[in-house]
């Protein structure tokens, strides 16, 4: 014993040679820069803010707390507005996006996390009409499937209504500045979002999901909202867990009520479900998302059929299902390890899909009417879009089933009949889009006529006059083109536009005004100053080719983006037959069965605290969930995983930013070069003890200490696990067992393990003699275990 | 005992003599081509930097077989490696894979793209298959490569991983699908590794992507030299005007091609090229590679790696759903009866289908053949290139060569405008140049000196197995982070914590905080001991007190029983009349401290009870013996040493005299040497003498 004790002495002792210390003396300026903020210039705050710390990070929730509305919520950082998902529910309701048309504009930044509706249904209408221009960013699978996503809901609607909220264009140009990133890609924004980091990673749930980290000056805000941290088919689980202590961690309460029955025995009694309605000749109806849960849905069915040799028929019916399966074919890399090992051992596609046939019409199904078969098909609402219809046409039969696999969203038809008990029979709105015919075609036609020929005349002025403000002021130059020639527009809008037009406007000539610039109207005058060479005047080949007009080139043409949706849609584009909507109110008997069961694929309320309380944010906010779960989830949290728990109300701004204080030091060469670290599983530690140095403007520099540094109280780090211990000893030859929660050692020792804030190892030694060596050794055993003892004051001489 | 003392020899090596060496060695970057160095094949480069090593690319030489095609692995412990990263699928450099997987100690990882693990694996056991050599030359066998493909992981283009404080990621490189250039990032020095690239944008791939940041190093291929290649829609418009005035002829067109790589991009031209003239819709292309047919997937599957024009064309259709082309499975399924287009595999016309149809078609100058690639010396596409009249068929025969011959390069290699256009918008400090002829290296190298003339670029050619060395400073930055930073420190304070290193970065912290900032958890270990003691607890008290400095006994009231506190350190307390309990919070010195009261408290057991009367010393007489013990000390050290009038201890050594007072410690004395030495030895004793601080 007293071997050892000398030893560490020996080291304690030992003085290190006085080290010169010739650098001149500078103090850095760090400290807490918010409350300084706002009575300092602000050229003041910046330098402050670049050389000390505290990224001020602020959440205000724009849509989604306290209830199942959908995701939207402001994220400040450092003044830079990043807006985590932008949602929409199924029913469009333009009220739930008040709060976002008041900040749509100062928004620097979008993130999107899920291809769904209540992720990304807003992003239209809030270009369209709030001016959200900001650049939008997504993985690849979220940006497509989110597109057809929205395609399906605007087409599904269109066929109903009057559906005017966004068009097709509006979606696309919506769609066009996003930057499409790949998971765990660190991408550095610029400009006022210079210095942060965002990079998306795998969330689980839907295909290409994303947990956003975002990273500033070292301090990450983790949004990972509707996460799974199960592996399924089709997709890995979520690596939220690898993110241990952010700054802040922003996620929802959404699941924090609900507990999970087992995996294998879910997909059972789901397939069982399934075939008792097929057996007995019934169809069974999954009303489905349009590109999101859907798929592991159907890679469920395919394997069950595949094993069985099953042979009913099974549909996928949406406006999109064909270019859905295309696009998630090519998306393998986001997906399960499972499915890119089979692809690269056989090339074997898990969405090749063997057993499902892909349809985009309606009238398809009409073959298959008696037939036993499975329907999955969108809206999971059961608003509209075709599960609405076939949902009217299966109710009345006891035989069929509808099968819901994810929650209805509130207000909706799918959450009325999920309801115990559900109720006897609904009241729903069938509608229809018709071709006008007799008169209201006529009077129809007319109107058109009009609005076009207005539109025509305006168009041509407009087109005119900016093209005569181009050429005038190139006159000097030589215009290769054809500036005599009449635009097309106006030359076909003249002979019958002319007459009321020449009255209201003060010009000359159909198509013409004079620029702006000119004192008095003037015709304008072109050189024509055509190229010749040898053979005469130069032509462009392109102007005499016959244009084929077919009209799949023209939707492409059309379309800025490079999405095809399927022939359907392209007829409904197309469609310009005059058509209105007739609808008619009829109440329905549900006779069918009515079933739900959770293929939602978030993770449950148990796995979320666990998940919760092992990233152990600094500081935690919640969102999203029911006030119940999130009051819920805000208590559990507050007493297990951190002090600071918020769940704010919708625009209520809370200041998340972290109070902890920070500066940066520059380790001397002559200080590391004499440290030894240890490794402690990812990390590597040591005790240092060092004197502050300024050697320039900024930098604080840390020298080895000249004189003996005072001694400090030995630390031990580590997390001792009893069982690891146990077995430790037991390869040593020491008799172990665990006795009413502590370690017995031999006869004499017992460990025991007090878990509080401070962790404590107790040993308690109950007779002598031999004991006592032993225990040293066994002391020292932890240590190396540990091995984290910090023996002597400092490494450095 | 004896273990518990090695233990602690093992846990802190002395750190003057390897540390610190290993530290300066550490700031050294060292490259080393263990293939590819000055020629083109199996390439492989080792690179190694604060005890981090990263090898790139692991190829065979296509002109050699066995052993002798592998890099030269024997100047490395592949054990050292911490992470392989694979560029592209082609044989130079992915090929000795599975040797180094299998066959090695390796045990670090191993990555590469999606689409090139696919490919990889049919490509590779395709080369098992096809390559004729006896079972002892075999580097590995199908069973290797299955076995390699569990150890391989993925990374897609972007993504940024970390594997022992190594941070890469990848950028698209555009020289087949998949293929990806790496930048590494060890404590913040970047290394981009090119591999194969070609910075020209073609039907289906992307152009190489000049990376966000400058590298600090780039080590880049020189395949093409000076050269410079024909504009992209010239050579296309040769290849197709070649293709197509042959088959208005009557003739056929051969045309020899690796099966994957290029082999895509030219099915991708003549299917477009077929689209657009309906008149040559009768006329049959064939593809003749079984093995191509099996990739055909992974390109019809990783679509989102290729280029934007391809992926617009998925929105309607696969374009690699061929229209006009059709597989052709060998020779005896091919109905020649008049025009043809046949893509066959090997490119060089060695043996198989290629040269099958060559030796058919040879003789008629109706016929073309149209060479696509990059040719490897000593192969027979390379002898038809110069026209040489007569060719010597499989069979042996000699027979006239009328066919026309035509070379056309749709080689995916940056040529020299390429590599000075990318070095100059990188403007990395060092370029080091492989995969490349040693002429057409320093050729390339002349060039580049030229262009980097007043910058301070250094170039490098290392030859294989020739290391080059470089130095980064390493500045370490680290973060002082809670408790600690509440206040900054002015110069000449302390900073005293706890270190953390994770990665290359440092975070310096109180210990109660290591909880808040790190995964760790700091712990006290509370000793408890029972000792039987069956004595008088004055005796205990009155034994310590002759030994430590601190003994305090709080009263009895507060404690229930009878305590004696040992410098604040080990507690005691008389809890029954057959023992006592110690208790104390496990470090070095309360260690030390409980230790010496257990023997004391059995010995005053096993000796019984003992009354000695009681002397207190005082303060003087401690001092007293201090003095005396110190002074035999000095005269056991230095000789000559005695008392001197001042009360100060005056020590000769030879010519030089030294006072020193004992109570302060200070040393006066000419001689430095001697000064420090006497201090040293000072502090040594007084350490001995008063061990326990004051608390």
């Amino acid at each position: 014993m007293w071997v050892r004790a000398l030893l560490c002495f020996s080291k304690t002792l030992s003085p290190p040679p006085p080290s010169p210390s010739n650098f001149s003396l500078r103090q850095v300026p760090l400290f807490s820069i918010q409350k300084k903020k706002k009575q300092v210039p602000l050229s003041l705050s910046l330098s402050l803010s670049r050389g000390g710390m505290g990224t001020s990070v602020q959440v205000t929730p724009l849509s989604g707390v306290y209830g199942e509305n959908p995701l939207c919520y402001l994220v400040a950082i450092d003044g830079f507005n990043l807006l985590m998902d932008c949602g929409w529910n199924d029913l469009f309701d333009p009220s739930l996006l008040q709060p976002l048309s008041r900040v749509a504009k100062s928004i620097d930044a979008v993130l999107i996390s899920h291809p769904d509706i209540l992720h990304l249904g807003a992003l239209p209408y809030a270009r369209k009409h709030f001016g959200l221009s900001a650049p939008v960013y997504a993985t690849e699978p979220v940006y497509r499937l989110g597109l057809l996503t929205m395609y399906d809901h605007y087409l599904s609607r269109r066929q109903i209504s009057d559906f005017d909220m966004f068009t097709l264009d509006d979606i696309d140009a919506a769609f066009q500045n996003v930057i499409r990133l790949k998971y765990s890609q660190n991408y550095h924004l610029s400009e006022n979002g210079e210095g942060i980091v965002i990079a998306p990673h795998v969330a689980g749930h839907l295909l290409g999901g994303t947990i956003w980290k975002i990273t500033k000056d070292g301090e990450d805000v983790v949004y990972a909202v509707d996460f799974n941290h199960r592996k399924e088919r089709h997709l890995n689980g979520t690596v939220l867990e690898s993110f241990v202590r952010p700054a802040v961690l922003i996620t929802d309460a959404y699941n924090a009520l609900n507990n999970q029955v087992y995996k294998r025995q879910r997909d059972q009694e789901f397939i069982d479900a399934i075939l008792r309605v097929l057996r007995a000749d019934g169809t069974v109806l999954l009303p489905v998302d349009t590109a999101g849960r859907v798929l592991e849905l159907i890679l469920i069915l395919e394997q069950y059929w595949a094993q069985q040799h099953l042979s009913f028929p099974i549909f996928f019916l949406t406006n999109v299902a064909s270019s859905t399966v295309e696009y998630v074919k090519s998306f393998l890399e986001w997906m399960s390890d499972s499915i890119a090992k089979s692809f690269e051992h056989t090339r074997d596609n898990a969405f090749l899909l063997k057993y499902v046939t892909l349809i985009i019409n309606k009238s398809d199904l009409e073959n298959y009417a008696g037939v036993p078969k499975v329907v999955l098909t969108s809206m999971a609402s059961l608003e509209v879009g075709f599960s609405h219809d076939i949902f009217v046409e299966l109710a009345t039969d006891a035989k069929n089933i509808v099968l819901f696999t994810e929650r209805g969203q509130f207000g909706t038809l799918a959450r009325m009949l999920q309801v115990d008990p559900p109720p006897k029979a609904v009241k729903v709105t069938m509608s229809k889009r018709v071709p006008l015919v007799g008169d209201e075609l006529k009077a129809y036609e007319e109107e058109q006529e009009k609005i076009k020929k207005e539109e025509a005349v305006k168009k041509a002025s407009i087109v005119k006059v900016e093209e005569v403000r181009a050429t005038s002021s190139h006159l000097s130059e030589s215009t290769k083109g054809d500036s005599m020639v009449i635009d097309p527009a106006s030359a076909t809008a003249s002979p019958k536009g002319s007459s009321h037009f020449r009255g209201q406007m003060d010009i000359l000539i159909d198509g013409f005004t004079p620029p702006s610039t000119s004192v008095a109207p003037m015709f304008p005058f072109f050189e024509n100053t055509a190229e010749w060479d040898d053979f005469g005047e130069v032509i462009n080949p392109d102007d005499y080719v016959i244009q084929e007009e077919d009209s799949n080139h023209m939707v492409v043409n059309g379309k800025s983006l490079d999405v095809k949706p399927d022939e359907a849609s392209v007829h409904l584009l197309l469609d310009s037959t005059p058509s209105k909507v007739v609808s008619h109110e009829l109440t329905v008997q549900v006779k069918c069965a009515l079933l739900y069961m959770d293929f939602e694929g978030r993770s449950d309320g148990r796995s979320v605290k666990s998940i919760i309380s092992h990233v152990a944010p600094l500081k935690l906010v919640l969102v999203h969930g029911s006030a119940e779960a999130t009051e819920h989830l805000k208590m559990h949290c507050a007493k297990h995983v951190c002090p600071h728990v918020y769940a704010p109300q919708i625009e209520e701004t809370i200041d998340v930013t972290s109070d902890l204080c920070a500066y940066k030091v520059q380790l001397s060469e002559k200080l590391m070069s004499n440290v030894l670290f240890r490794k402690m599983v990812e990390n590597e530690i040591l005790w240092m003890d060092s004197v502050a140095e300024k050697t320039n403007e900024k930098v604080l520099t840390l020298l080895p200490p000249p004189s003996a540094p005072p001694t400090h109280k030995s630390v031990l780090v580590g997390d001792l696990k009893l069982a690891d211990f146990k077995q430790y000893l037991s390869t040593k030859g020491v008799q172990v067992e665990f006795a009413g929660g502590a370690l017995k050692c031999g006869e004499h020792i017992t460990v025991r393990k007090i878990s509080d804030s401070s962790q404590k190892v107790t040993y308690t030694q109950n007779s002598m003699t031999a004991a006592v060596s032993f225990s040293c050794i066994l002391i020292d055993d932890l240590c190396c275990l540990q091995s984290g003892w910090d023996w002597s004051s400092t490494d450095c001489y | 005992m004896a273990s518990v003392v090695t233990g602690a020899q093992n846990k802190r090596p002395n750190p003057n003599s390897t540390s610190a060496a290993a530290t300066r060695e550490g700031d050294q970057l060292i490259i080393t081509p263990l293939g590819a160095g000055n020629e083109v094949g199996r390439s492989c480069v080792y690179m190694s930097y604060k005890g981090k090593t990263v090898l790139f690319d692991c190829g065979i030489h296509p002109a050699y077989s066995g052993v002798a095609a592998l890099p030269y692995f024997d100047e490395i412990d592949p054990s050292t490696i911490d992470v392989l990263l694979i560029t592209h699928f082609h044989l130079d450099h992915a090929a000795s894979l599975p040797y180094f997987l299998e066959k090695t100690n390796f045990r670090g990882r191993v990555f590469m793209t999606h689409s090139t693990k696919a490919i990889y694996r049919l490509l590779l056991s395709d080369y098992v298959k096809v390559s004729k050599v006896s079972v002892e030359d075999m580097l590995y066998d199908e069973n290797d490569i299955v076995r390699s493909m569990d150890k391989i992981e993925v990374i897609d283009f972007h993504q940024t991983l970390e594997v022992n404080g190594i941070r890469f990621w990848c950028y698209t490189a555009g020289h087949v699908l998949g293929a990806a250039m790496f930048m590494v990032d060890i404590a913040g020095v970047r290394v981009l590794y090119t591999g194969d690239y070609s910075r020209e944008e073609d039907r289906h791939l992307r152009a190489a992507e000049v990376p966000q940041f400058t590298p600090d190093i780039c080590i880049i291929e020189s395949t093409y030299g000076v050269q410079l290649h024909q504009p992209r829609p010239v050579r296309e418009k040769r290849f197709t005007d070649v293709i197509h005035s042959t088959i208005s002829q009557g003739g056929r067109v051969l045309i020899p091609a690796f099966a994957l790589g290029r082999a895509q991009e030219l099915l991708l031209i003549l299917d477009e090229y077929w689209e657009n003239h309906p008149e040559l819709h009768n006329i049959p292309i064939y593809y003749a590679s079984p093995l191509a047919k099996r990739c055909m997937a992974v390109y019809q599957t990783y679509i989102n790696a290729m280029n934007d024009r391809i992926r617009t064309q998925f929105a309607n259709s696969n374009p690699f759903d061929f229209k006009h082309i059709s597989p052709l499975k060998s020779i005896e399924n091919f109905d020649d009866v008049g025009p043809s287009v046949v893509m066959a595999s090997p490119s060089g016309l060695q043996s198989g289908l290629s040269r099958q149809l060559f030796d058919k078609w040879c003789a008629d100058k109706k016929n073309a053949c149209v060479i696509p690639g990059y040719v490897v010396e000593g192969t027979l596409a390379k002898t038809i290139i110069n026209e040489p009249k007569e060719v010597t068929l499989m069979n042996g025969l000699v027979a006239p060569l009328n066919m026309q011959v035509h070379y056309i390069s749709f080689s995916a290699h940056a040529d020299c405008a390429q590599t000075c256009g990318f070095l100059k918008e990188l403007m990395p400090p060092h370029i080091v140049l492989v995969h490349g002829e040693a002429n057409e290296m320093g050729r390339l190298k002349q060039k580049l000196v030229s262009q980097f003339a007043d910058s301070n670029t250094k170039l490098y050619t290392p030859k294989n197995c020739q290391s080059v060395t470089m130095h980064f400073s390493s500045e370490k930055m680290a973060k002082v982070i809670g408790k600690l930073a509440e206040k900054v420190p002015e110069t000449g304070e302390s900073v005293s914590g706890l270190v953390v290193k994770k990665g290359f970065t440092y975070q310096i912290m109180a210990p109660d905080d290591l909880r808040v900032f790190s995964q760790l958890s700091t712990a006290n270990v509370t000793q408890r001991i029972t000792v039987p003691y069956t004595g008088a607890f004055e005796v205990i008290k009155y034994r310590l007190k002759q030994i430590y400095e601190s003994v305090e006994s709080p009263p009895v009231e507060e404690t229930e029983v009878p305590t004696l506190i040992v410098h604040e350190r080990v507690t005691i307390r008389h809890e029954s009349d057959t023992y006592v309990v110690m208790q104390w919070s496990a470090d070095p010195i309360s260690d030390m401290v409980s230790d010496s009261v257990v023997a004391m408290i059995l010995n005053i057991g096993r000796e019984g009870p003992k009354v000695t009367p009681i002397e207190e010393k005082t303060q003087e007489e401690m001092e007293r013996m201090a003095r005396k013990v110190v002074h035999s000390l000095m005269v056991s050290l230095f000789g000559d040493a005695k008392f001197g009038e001042d009360g100060r201890l005056v020590i000769t050594v030879d010519a030089d005299v030294a006072r020193l007072d004992i109570k302060s410690g200070e040393v006066e004395c000419e001689n430095q040497g001697l000064r420090e030495r006497i201090k040293t030895a000072f502090g040594r004793m007084q350490g001995a003498i008063r061990p326990i601080p004051k608390p």
